[in-house]
């Protein structure tokens, strides 16, 4: 009681609370399901206020296989690759995944330019074999987005899923969709709390409920300018903390894609010798880059190899022990 | 070198030029001024010709349509001229320099000062009792005793005399101009003299002297010399009186729109030679045409004075101004000492002095110290804001004890420059808009009640509003590409709002604003609107404690102050402090040529105005990009705003 009421003249607000995934009840099909958000501290100061829920993994799974993988990556994930349903399945159910984030790289015209028809069936398939909630996320270009999304939300619809991501430049089309079939969006800005929150107003202001939008800040992995998306984070949720709604959204942060794409995690051994086994590497420099990102705040991480899922969660567990 | 004839048409003008020359170069030589905001980097697309016959080389340019090209339609800019050609100008692509229409003057310069009576009582602290009445240079008629011998001290001795007495004792002197034919001219006039005496330094000086008594006829200049814009009022310095108040464009539009895009063209061959001619010239002809409309011989004139940023004086004076834009930007001065009008080459009475208001620093200058004195700010017991919204914007807050200013790079978008329908603030500029629910149809009211030829400023902060106000635009200041309208439709910039239709307008073209075009306006409100929170939150103070806001500018009168508040361009506080100045500028500079006292202060708080840059301040960007939005990403800040 003592502690409520000190975190009460602390802070003003908690960051709003995003439920991911639908079950039967609720009308999805999902067995698993989440909550995330509804904070009143900074991450893990459990004395300033209440931390209800424990931050979530997702599972990067791309739905084209990428031929540039780093050796770690290459042989961990050798069986799955090519097959995002039972690469999503592995990760859910044997690497200790809480959910999946499936990457539509391959709608983009320059990389497979599949059509909605293909995404719609692959994120149905993926539902189908796995029991948790889904992150869709698009290929990044504008256009081909604004024509697949939708779809696949469509028949996703009720499934309460999370899907990504929109700019300031292009947020209409997508967050409408996710409006109409009852799923969650994410809000990405260029490492720039102000960008953010005018996203977060844009977002809102076409009818979108603040507890359905995540905030991806865009991050660096580390050595990448991970402190200058630490400093924003930060900046952001203390300000959301201390009154500010339209920042009060979790973070969700794409360390996987971040990390792997880091020198320190791809070359490899006969390389750079002085660097040490490249597969621990890769591994390590991803689960420091998501341990950073749990401190800065972050309520979802999405993660690419299972060695580091697992650290990452243990990580997690102990973080979260008050 | 082979030279080559240009002929311009419609003027049929020819000028021969050196083979590789471009049009526009060619078109400066043959007096025919061509719109150039960018400064002939090939930028902007308003200098476009039609090449009737001849050769001209030119790279490919993303200004000119496939279909224009076929046409003929080159950047005069970049074509450069291979062999004798013959040139269409278009009425878009020309320099419009006739003298603005009498009602853009009334609404440019209906300041606080032409009308009197009105702002005395409404502001009694900017009366015309501010200062004491000392103009800059006073004619004093003398009957001489003629020389004897008990009073046998020279002619000139005899002339400081007489006026030691009228103005006490006090060091005088005068050139040697004034001195060589003044025995014959003290007994040709019967020892009865005219001696006109500037009296604003510590040491007297003789401007003058005519024979016969010429005392009553003592007229000067006010200028403000704008980047856009050049005001002049004609003042009798004895009645105290304004004569008449002028407006004209600055010529050296031609060579950039903005005071950078000048400075860079300085550096070209004979540049900073043109622009101060550019500048001279139009101030010359006003000054001719003003004495002749008034039947005054240009004797008579013995003084001008000049506000203006610190680049216009620079370039007036024919100063270097390179310095200006080099990091740590310093200016030559900020202030000059008086010079002879006719080394400025400046034509009233060849002895006649010129005094330019003294500047802060390179990005603020004699304009904001002749605002800040007009306003009375320095003397005020209220913290007072003052804001000149024009392609600088500059700001200074402060009272009788402080004021600081910083000057936000706004751009010409207010102005109209840049913009694909912009246009000043002259005839058939559209100054105010309405839009109708519904059918999104548009009523507009332009300046003249002319046919509507393109936006001014005041007309695109109300049309911003109105955009927001029927949900046409997101607060990210994009069209709403969903709304099923004939006015909303995808051009070749992106997506427009057309605004007036060809057939309704009085160019042969539709009026629209673009994607782009709103996020030049976007820029231009965030830098001014950051300008100023950044000055308020450096002196730890708040909005609210501001007790009065002055705006200054080529639109300040025609503002609409609810849609400048509801675009973010301006704090959203109590509208009975906003008090509009007009050319703020122009007032302080007529009150340096009345009063010597007035012409003191300003280049004493001008020293006292602490300038504080913006560009090295590290809070400046965050509320800069806060202030990207519309109307702020902090909606706290605007609570009256209310968009539908």
């Amino acid at each position: 009681m003592a502690e409520e009421l000190r975190s009460q003249q602390m802070y003003g607000l908690r960051v709003h609370e995003l439920k991911l995934g639908a079950t039967r009840e609720e009308g999805g099909s999902r067995s698993k399901v989440f909550k995330i958000g509804n904070q009143a501290a900074m991450p893990f100061l459990f004395k300033e206020g209440e931390i209800p829920y424990a931050p979530i993994i997702a599972a990067e799974v791309y739905d084209v296989p990428d031929d540039d993988w780093p050796q770690s990556l290459a042989e961990d994930l050798k069986g799955v690759s090519k097959n995002p349903v039972d690469w999503a399945a592995m990760m859910a159910e044997d690497a200790g995944a809480d959910l999946v984030c499936l990457k539509l790289q391959g709608i983009h015209p320059d990389f497979g330019d599949k059509n909605s028809k293909d995404a719609g069936s692959l994120a149905t398939a993926l539902l189908k074999r796995v029991k948790t909630p889904l992150i869709i996320l698009g290929c990044g270009q504008g256009d081909k987005d604004n024509e697949v999304l939708p779809y696949v939300s469509e028949v996703t619809k009720g499934e309460r899923l999370l899907f990504g991501c929109v700019v300031q430049e292009n947020y209409k089309t997508l967050t409408a969709a996710c409006i109409a079939d009852g799923h969650n969006i994410i809000a990405e800005s260029p490492i720039d709390v102000n960008i953010a929150k005018q996203l977060n107003i844009l977002i809102s202001d076409i009818g979108m409920p603040q507890d359905r939008i995540a905030i991806n800040p865009t991050i660096g992995a580390l050595g990448y300018g991970l402190e200058y998306a630490y400093s924003i984070m930060e900046r952001a949720r203390s300000a959301a903390l201390s009154g500010d709604k339209m920042l009060a959204m979790p973070f969700i942060c794409f360390v996987g894609q971040e990390a792997w794409r880091a020198k320190e995690a791809r070359v490899s051994e006969a390389e750079s010798p002085l660097w040490g086994n490249a597969r621990e590497r890769g591994v390590m420099w991803e689960a420091m880059t998501a341990i950073a990102m749990l401190q800065a705040g972050a309520d979802i991480l999405t993660m690419r190899h299972p060695k580091a899922i697992k650290i990452v969660k243990a990580a997690i567990a102990e973080l979260m022990k008050r | 070198m082979n030279k080559y004839t240009v002929t311009f048409y419609p003027e049929n003008k020819k000028v021969e030029v050196e083979r590789g020359t471009t049009i526009l170069s060619a078109a400066i030589s043959a007096h025919i001024h061509l719109n150039s905001a960018c400064g002939g980097d090939g930028v902007c697309g308003r200098c476009k010709v039609v090449v009737k016959s001849g050769t001209v080389h030119s790279e490919t340019s993303g200004k000119i349509t496939c279909e224009e090209r076929k046409l003929g339609v080159y950047l005069a800019c970049q074509a450069l001229i291979e062999s004798n050609i013959e040139v269409e100008i278009p009425a878009e692509s020309r320099l419009d320099l006739g003298n603005l229409s009498k009602e853009e003057l009334e609404l440019r310069l209906r300041d606080v000062y032409s009308k009197a009576e009105d702002i005395t009582q409404a502001m009694p602290s900017l009366g015309a009792a501010l200062f004491s009445h000392a103009p800059l240079v006073t004619k004093f008629c003398f009957q001489l005793p003629k020389p004897n011998f008990d009073d046998k001290i020279s002619d000139l001795e005899r002339v400081y005399r007489a006026v030691e007495d009228k103005i006490g004792e006090k060091p005088i002197q005068t050139g040697l101009s004034n001195i060589r034919h003044l025995g014959e001219l003290l007994r040709a006039s019967d020892w009865k003299i005219t001696v006109a005496v500037s009296q604003k330094g510590p040491v007297a000086e003789i401007v003058s002297i005519e024979p016969q008594d010429r005392s009553d006829k003592n007229y000067g200049f006010a200028f403000d010399i704008g980047t856009t814009t050049i005001s002049a009022q004609l003042v009798d310095l004895n009645k105290q009186k304004i004569l008449g108040t002028k407006a004209a464009y600055n010529r050296q539009a031609t060579f950039g729109s903005d005071v950078i895009s000048r400075i860079v063209y300085s550096k070209a061959q004979d540049g900073l030679e043109k622009l101060h001619h550019a500048v001279i010239d139009v101030a010359n002809e006003m000054i001719e045409t003003f004495t002749e409309e008034h039947g005054i011989d240009l004797n008579d004139v013995t003084a001008v004075s000049v506000a203006g940023n610190t680049t216009m004086i620079h370039l007036l004076l024919r100063v270097d101004p390179t310095y200006i834009r080099q990091e740590p930007y310093v200016p030559t001065a900020n202030y000059f000492p008086a010079v002879k009008a006719a080394e400025a080459g400046i034509k009233i009475n060849p002895h006649g002095l010129l005094f330019c208001l003294s500047g802060v620093a390179s990005y603020v200058g004699a304009d904001i110290t002749a605002g800040v004195v007009a306003c009375d700010i320095h003397q005020s017991k209220d913290l007072s804001l003052l804001i000149d919204i024009g392609t600088n914007g500059e700001i200074a807050l402060g009272y009788s004890d402080w004021i600081i200013s910083c000057a936000a790079s706004a751009g010409p978008a207010f102005e109209g420059s840049g913009m694909s329908s912009g246009l000043r603030a002259t005839r058939g500029a559209i100054q105010e808009v309405r839009i109708k629910p519904g059918s999104f149809d548009v009523e507009y009211v332009t300046i003249g009640g002319d046919k509507p030829r393109g936006i001014c400023g005041s007309g695109y902060i109300d049309l911003i509003c109105e955009l927001f106000k029927h949900g046409i635009l997101d607060k990210n200041g994009k069209l709403n590409r969903e709304i099923k309208s004939k006015r909303l439709r995808n051009g070749s910039l992106g997506h427009e709002f057309v605004v007036v239709f060809e057939k309704e307008s009085g160019i042969d073209a539709d009026i629209v604003i673009t994607d782009s075009d709103l996020d030049n306006l976007k820029r231009a409100k965030a830098a001014i609107y950051s300008g100023i929170a950044i000055l308020v939150r450096h002196m730890d103070i708040d909005f609210k404690d501001i007790k009065k806001i002055f705006i200054a500018g080529g639109f300040g009168t025609s503002l609409n102050i609810e849609s400048a508040v509801g675009i973010g361009l301006i704090p959203d506080v109590d509208r009975h402090k906003y008090i509009f100045v007009g050319n703020s500028s122009l007032a302080g500079a007529r009150q340096a040529l009345l009063s010597c006292q007035a012409s003191l202060t300003s280049d004493e708080v001008a020293k006292n105005i602490t300038y504080f840059e913006l560009s090295t301040d590290p809070e400046y960007m965050d509320e800069y990009m806060a202030a990207m939005f519309f109307p702020h990403t902090d909606i706290k800040r605007f609570p009256s705003v209310k968009y539908v």
